[in-house]
């Protein structure tokens, strides 16, 4: 009997257990755990009294098909003969009295199910029963739910009857004697043959058999479930909530808060002190760190584990690929390249050919060395050991994120795009311009010797005066009120008066001009120019020693800087007509000047050399100079913005510099436009506009926006290329119409023309 | 008639209707043409029915209207651009095709032509890069002379044209000053007269860009480089003191006939550059029009501008004329016509914008009587007549060689105009009904 073979030890740990849930089964009143609580009884001097519960509401029973019978066989065994195996002492009568009770209700239940039940359930639903017999016992006080017991020993170990031949005694105090023990074969038949073996419960208290009813089996199946016990409950009824949420009137209590409620409580700060001991003792640790297994596999392809890979930058190299059919010694025929794939193999590239052609051998001894071997084997070294297979960290972008954002063109009108008007009358090249401040009148000089007059608005060439030479240089004095030109060519500088302006302002620019008092030339530059009266036209020249390569006038018009190109350090002089003198730098010019400029507002001065430009203080000849740093290999112009701040240098290699003083001595901006030299540049005085006109007969413009902001930088954007000069000699000079948005470029081709808005 | 021979899948039924007189008028019977028929080919139909009728017929150019709008493509896309119903009877206007019929000599200047003016059916006036004003009588006759300038004429301006004996003329120039003249126009034109001045007036401080007449009053006003509209006094002597100073010093100057000076009555300042044309359409209203891109009008009474267009562009000319002669015309630093209409309220948009040049506007002059006609003279050396119902030219005079610096009506059907070719230009013979 295996069955017998369970431990008492198991059944005790599954009756406390299941406690609970016998306890619940007690408050269903039903008559048909009356024969039950009888057995209960007995099975609790087993277990101990446990009578510490109330009976629950919860109806639960044990009355379970899949009560496991054979289960409470071995109970039974273990209580009364302990763990020993002896024969168990059965007293059928009672048993059998207790079945007959039963008997009708029995039938129904499918064996089946009970079956099924048994093997998994029944050392639980076995225990189940067991505790909740005891609290039949002493909760019931209803003579129709209690049946008193046979036995009236009351709850006493049943080891004391071990040697009797009774078991107790019943309500009469007659003795209640033992059943007659089957013999074990003989109860193991009984068992068998009975099909309704698995419902009977032994009761060793009572010494009977019981047997469950469908009932009580149909309990249990469902307690199984883990549904309610009854059928008829309703687990989720509506809920009815029967406290009265209102607040009431008085309080329950009137009593005043005890002071226990405001001090610490003592015993808590106890047992926090002795907490604080045992950790400051190092008695009770926290956090103990768990360790991680430090497993892994092995013999996997660390090639695809995308654990590593994802944390490391090495990538595995790949392995060799396994030998196929086509190494084989002896592979099928249809691995034979015929002679004609072999011969067609000759034909093909070196990377197309097959690196492998099969052969047959006949035995595996007739296998000649590898030929190939060494060279792979090397070239599979050198693979690992040359080839960098880390991950290289690329990031992904968008190369067309990366371009700054620029506004729209559209957004930056007015610039000029358009060819209206052309100047035409000149027979060379047009090699500078200048415009009158009002923008009335342009000048223009040209290699034919002329410089001519125009009036802008409708092309018409106002005035003409010719000389010998090229014309290098014209500019207009800035002030409106003494239209004054002058005029660079070869060695000579003239100022000529162009007629216009009032008639007091022509008084005053003859006076200006007058040369019947030219002053003696002080010594220091006696060498270098001397004023003459220009008999020609009129007013005065200037003559120096070296030929004019720029001329600059200064914002108030009495001074001029003329540049001597290869004048040295005696390259560059400024002229005051208003007391029709010459003075020298009062600075030391280092390098080649180029081209000068002087400050739009203050009294700094600007000398472009080939390389950078240097900026100096006239008032203040001591002052540090400040040297821009340009970068690149031949100045050939620039222009100042009007603020003062920026300003423009152009070169001959064809790129043009913006510089923020304030920001650096380096170039803010450096723009490579021009495949060829540029000759001018040019910033217009009120739009935010420059431009620069190069050789290559094309000129730029630009937009260039400085703000007041100081924390914001110069915003160049490149607008228009202005075409239209025959492509011979380029574009020599471009200036932008004082006023409005347009732009003058004389060409090469003998031609101005102005580009509007 | 090449109409019957073309193989027509669609035709259309239409009346022609005029507003012309009897030898231009057709019966009134529809007719059913090809639907893609052009303007020429509806020019040829009336032709053909006028000439059947009346056998003496010279083919005369029509042009026609739709619901007041010109056809300037086939009836077909025509109809369909509009989306006019091909299935009723169409009603077709025509009237004479507005376009010179005949071109006169040109009368020959010394040099450019900067300025005319045909204000007078008797004659034309012209301002000229030499510093003279001329009169011609008709073409190639010149009466007068208008000497005393030292600069380029910019403008010249008829002051008063009442028929009265004598005529006064205002002329602007490049030398800062305006003179006005007198003379009698009806003087024999065998021999050419020369004028002078009778009044300098002095006050700008820049080349005068522009003159302009008030319409019945003595006053002129003048707009110069130096961004000012001075309006001026046309009398003999405005004031006692001031003519006595003047003749003082003139004296000395010149010491011949009267000549007086004048002052500017009053400044309108406002414009930030160069104002290159002033009209005095009506008694107190100016307008002008600015390289500083604005279109103003000025209330003469206050001197303050009462409307100020911005139109983006340096502007070089102005005229007001067209439907009430409210509507403002300009041209300037780039090849399009605008005309805004400064009763439209809440925009300052132009309405309409005529692009056909290829250069910049020197001129633009709205036809005196009629409400859509106007011309325009552009650098290109053509002048457009434009009429507002379409957005073509209706004809294009492309008689000079060079810049056109400036172009008039005259006498109502003739277009005069002068340029940097030196010659002025009549063309006339447009039929404006």
């Amino acid at each position: 009997m295996t069955k017998k073979k369970k431990g008492a030890n198991e059944d005790k740990i599954i009756e406390t257990k299941s406690k609970t849930v016998s306890g619940k089964s007690q408050k269903q009143k039903k008559p048909v755990e009356i024969e039950e609580s009888l057995k209960e009884e007995d099975l609790l001097q087993e277990s101990g009294t446990d009578s510490d519960y109330d009976g629950d509401s919860l109806p639960e029973s044990l009355d379970s098909d899949d009560f496991d019978s054979d289960f409470f066989d071995s109970e039974y065994d273990g209580t009364q003969e302990g763990t020993e195996d002896g024969d168990v002492e059965f007293s059928e009568d009672d048993v059998l009295g207790n079945l007959l009770e039963h008997e009708g209700s029995i039938d129904n239940v499918d064996d089946e199910e009970s079956e099924q039940v048994e093997s998994d359930n029944g050392e639980e639903d076995g225990s189940d029963e067991g505790s909740e017999r005891d609290e039949a016992v002493e909760e019931s006080d209803s003579s129709e739910d209690e049946v008193p017991s046979r036995n009236t020993v009351g709850d006493v170990p049943l080891e004391w009857y071990k040697d009797e031949k009774h078991i107790g005694y019943d309500i009469t105090g007659k003795k209640i004697t033992k059943k007659e023990k089957q013999d074990k074969l003989d109860s193991f038949l009984a068992t068998m043959d009975d099909s309704k073996n698995w419902r009977k419960i032994y009761d060793e208290y009572n010494d009977e058999e019981v047997e469950l009813t469908k009932e009580e089996c149909n309990l249990m199946r469902r307690i199984l479930k883990g549904e309610a016990p009854h059928a008829d409950f309703d687990p989720y009824a509506p809920y009815v909530d029967w406290f009265k949420w209102d607040d009431s009137i008085h309080p329950l209590s009137s009593a005043p808060e005890p002071k226990r409620r405001f001090i610490p409580s003592k015993w808590e700060a106890k047992k926090v002190l002795k907490l604080v001991r045992a950790i400051r003792k190092g008695l009770i640790k926290f956090d103990k760190p768990e360790e991680e297994p430090n497993v892994y596999l092995l013999w996997g392809d660390d090639s695809t584990s995308d654990q590593k890979s994802k944390h490391l930058t090495y990538i595995p190299p790949p392995k060799l690929k396994l030998p196929g059919h086509d190494e084989s010694y002896n592979p099928s025929l249809e691995y034979i390249p015929t002679e004609e794939e072999k011969a067609s193999y000759e034909l093909m590239y070196e990377e197309d050919r097959p690196k492998f052609i099969p052969k047959r051998f006949t035995s595996l001894r007739s296998i000649p060395a590898y030929e190939n071997a060494l060279k792979e084997s090397f070239e599979r070294c050198l693979d690992l050991y040359l080839c960098p297979r880390v991950r290289k960290k690329r990031i992904n972008i968008d190369p067309e994120s990366l371009k700054p954002k620029l506004p729209s063109r559209k957004d930056l009108r007015p610039y000029p795009n358009s060819c209206y008007l052309e100047y035409k009358g000149h027979t060379g090249a047009v090699t500078t311009i200048s415009t009158d401040s009002s923008g009335e009148w342009i000048a223009s000089g040209s290699t034919d010797g002329s410089v001519r007059m125009w009036e802008v608005e409708t092309g018409r060439c106002l005035k003409v005066w010719q000389f010998d030479e090229a014309i290098m240089c014209v500019a207009w004095n800035p002030l409106s009120r003494l239209p004054v030109l002058a005029v660079a060519m070869g060695r000579d500088l003239f100022f000529l008066n162009t007629e216009l302006g009032t008639d007091e302002e022509q008084e005053i620019t003859k006076e200006r001009l007058h040369s019947g008092n030219i002053p003696e030339p002080e010594a220091s530059v006696a060498a270098i120019v001397t004023w003459l009266p220009d008999e020609l036209y009129g007013g005065i020249k200037i003559r120096h020693f070296k030929s004019i390569s720029s001329i600059d006038w200064h914002r108030k018009g009495d001074y001029l800087s003329t540049v001597m190109a290869s004048g040295e350090t005696r390259g560059v002089v400024l002229h005051q007509l208003s007391k029709q003198k010459t003075q020298r730098l009062p600075f030391k010019i280092r390098g080649l000047p180029v081209c000068t400029l002087f400050h739009p507002s203050l009294s700094y001065f600007f000398v472009a050399t080939r390389k950078d430009v240097r900026v100096y203080n006239l008032l203040k000849p001591g002052e540090a100079t400040k040297k821009l740093e340009t970068g690149l290999r031949e100045i050939s112009s620039m222009a100042i913005h009007p603020g003062g701040d920026n300003l423009i240098v152009g070169s001959k290699e064809g790129k043009m510099c913006w510089f923020d003083m304030d920001l650096s001595s380096k170039p803010y901006k450096t723009l490579k436009n021009h495949p060829k030299d540029i000759t001018n540049v040019a910033v217009h005085r009120s739009y935010p506009l420059f431009a620069s006109c190069s050789e290559d007969s094309t000129a730029y413009v630009f937009h260039g926006m400085v703000y007041n902001d100081l924390n914001q930088n110069p915003l160049i954007v490149p607008l228009e290329i202005l075409r239209g000069h025959s492509s011979k000699g380029g574009v020599l000079d471009c200036k932008f119409h004082p006023r409005q948005p347009w732009l003058f470029t004389a060409g090469a081709d003998s031609i101005i023309k102005l580009y509007c808005h | 008639m090449d109409v019957d021979r073309e193989d027509v899948s669609r035709r259309l039924h239409v009346k022609f209707v005029t507003k012309l007189d009897s030898p231009f008028k057709v019966p009134a019977n529809s007719v059913a043409i090809p639907s893609n028929v052009t303007r020429l080919g509806l020019s040829s139909i009336v032709n053909s029915i006028i000439e059947s009728d009346n056998p003496e017929w010279k083919t005369e150019p029509f042009d026609f209207l739709i619901d007041g709008e010109l056809i300037r493509m086939s009836l077909e896309e025509f109809l369909l651009a509009k989306g006019i119903s091909a299935e009723r009877t169409l009603e077709i206007e025509y009237i004479r095709a507005v376009t010179p019929r005949k071109e006169e000599e040109p009368s020959l200047h010394d040099d450019w032509v900067s300025a005319v003016n045909g204000s007078s059916p008797r004659f034309i006036l012209t301002g000229c890069y030499d510093g003279l004003g001329r009169v011609w009588s008709s073409a190639g006759s010149c009466s007068h002379i208008l000497e005393g300038h030292s600069g380029a004429i910019s403008s010249v301006a008829l002051v008063n044209s009442n028929d009265a004996e004598t005529v006064t003329v205002a002329t602007s120039s490049k030398d800062r000053t305006l003179r006005l003249f007198k003379f009698d126009p009806t003087e024999s034109v065998d021999s050419t007269t020369k004028v002078r001045a009778y009044k300098i007036l002095r006050g700008h401080k820049a080349s005068v860009q522009s003159v302009s007449a008030q319409k019945s009053g003595n006053m002129v006003c003048s707009s110069s480089w130096d961004c000012t509209i001075n309006l001026w006094n046309t009398n003999e002597s405005t004031s006692e003191g001031e003519s006595v100073s003047v003749k003082k010093r003139k004296g000395n100057n010149q010491g011949e006939e009267s000549q007086s000076e004048g002052e500017a009555v009053t400044s309108l300042v406002g414009h930030t550059q160069c104002v290159s044309s002033v009209v005095w359409p009506e008694y107190d209203v100016i307008y002008s029009s600015s390289w500083d891109h604005s279109v103003r009008r000025w209330d003469v009474e206050t001197g303050k501008d009462s409307l100020n267009l911005f139109c983006g562009k340096a502007l070089n000319t102005v005229d007001v004329g067209g439907e009430g002669s409210a509507l403002i015309a300009a041209g300037g630093s780039d090849p399009i016509l605008r005309v805004w209409d400064p009763r439209k309220p809440g925009t300052s948009a132009p309405v309409f914008q005529f692009s056909s040049h290829s250069s910049w506007i020197s001129a633009c002059k709205w036809h005196k009587s009629s409400w859509f006609h106007l011309l325009s003279a552009s650098y290109d050396g053509k002048i457009m007549l434009w009429d507002l119902r379409t957005a073509w030219p209706l004809s294009v005079i492309d008689t000079h060689n060079d810049k056109v610096l400036s172009a008039d009506w005259w006498k109502g059907e003739s277009v005069i105009s002068g340029g940097a070719d030196s010659k002025l230009r009549i063309s006339s013979g447009i039929a404006i009904s």
